[in-house]
């Protein structure tokens, strides 16, 4: 496995394990490596679009599923609140984590909320719908307003 | 990438910023779709797929034509 690969999946097991992003040194105590590696596969990872940093390039905004702030899409398991950078993410995380939970969100129009109880087999039956206005090849243009 | 209680609803909030709707998916094959695409993401030899393995993965749980397909065309 190489180094950023360790690094990679280290984001997200803070993540799985805690619902918070990892900073750098954390990561680095976590491997227990030095500092400038962890920041040199952060940048590798942020080229890959494994992980969209926030200004300074450090705090991480999204680890997909994960987002590394708070929004408005919710997976809660385990008594951890994930956030979810949008409404495919929100299922991403419990897909990821491989456990149920409970997904809470909104229409996007009318303000309704939806709470949504995910089992082992996925959600319950529900007839909400999903909706991307971007089409595929257009995401990482904007992966933020995507 | 947003969620609607309805096609009324999704209709509504497309027409008051004046764009046109893309394909409207059900709850349940978005969670086909995340269990594929996010469901080995954990294990160190689960990272993003490709935009090949995308292609696939879209088409596999029947997410097709122009507006899943992960490659922008040439202009």
């Amino acid at each position: 496995m190489t180094f950023e690969t360790r690094v990679r999946t280290a984001i997200l097991e803070v993540f799985a394990e805690t619902g918070i992003a990892p900073s750098p040194a954390g990561i680095a105590e976590r491997l227990r490596a030095k500092l400038d590696p962890v920041l040199e596969a952060w940048d590798r990872l942020r080229e890959g679009r494994a992980i969209v940093t926030g200004e300074a390039g450090l705090s991480i905004r999204m680890a997909n599923p994960f987002s590394g702030i708070p929004t408005g899409h919710t997976f809660e398991s385990a008594g951890i609140r994930y956030y979810a950078n949008c409404a495919w993410d929100v299922l991403g995380i419990p897909a990821a984590l491989g456990r149920g939970g409970t997904v809470r969100s909104r229409c996007a129009h009318s303000g309704e909320s939806l709470r949504l109880q995910v089992g082992d087999e996925g959600p319950e039956s529900c007839d909400w719908l999903f909706h991307s206005l971007v089409p595929a090849a257009h995401w990482w243009d904007d992966i933020v307003f995507t | 990438m947003l969620f609607f209680r309805s096609e009324d609803d999704l209709r509504a909030w497309c027409r008051e910023r004046g764009v046109e709707p893309g394909p409207a998916v059900p709850v349940h094959q978005l969670w086909r779709l995340s269990r594929v695409w996010y469901g080995s993401r954990l294990d160190p030899e689960g990272p993003r797929p490709t935009p090949g393995e995308a292609r696939a993965i879209f088409a596999g749980v029947g997410l097709t034509g122009s507006f899943w397909d992960p490659v922008p065309r040439q202009e």
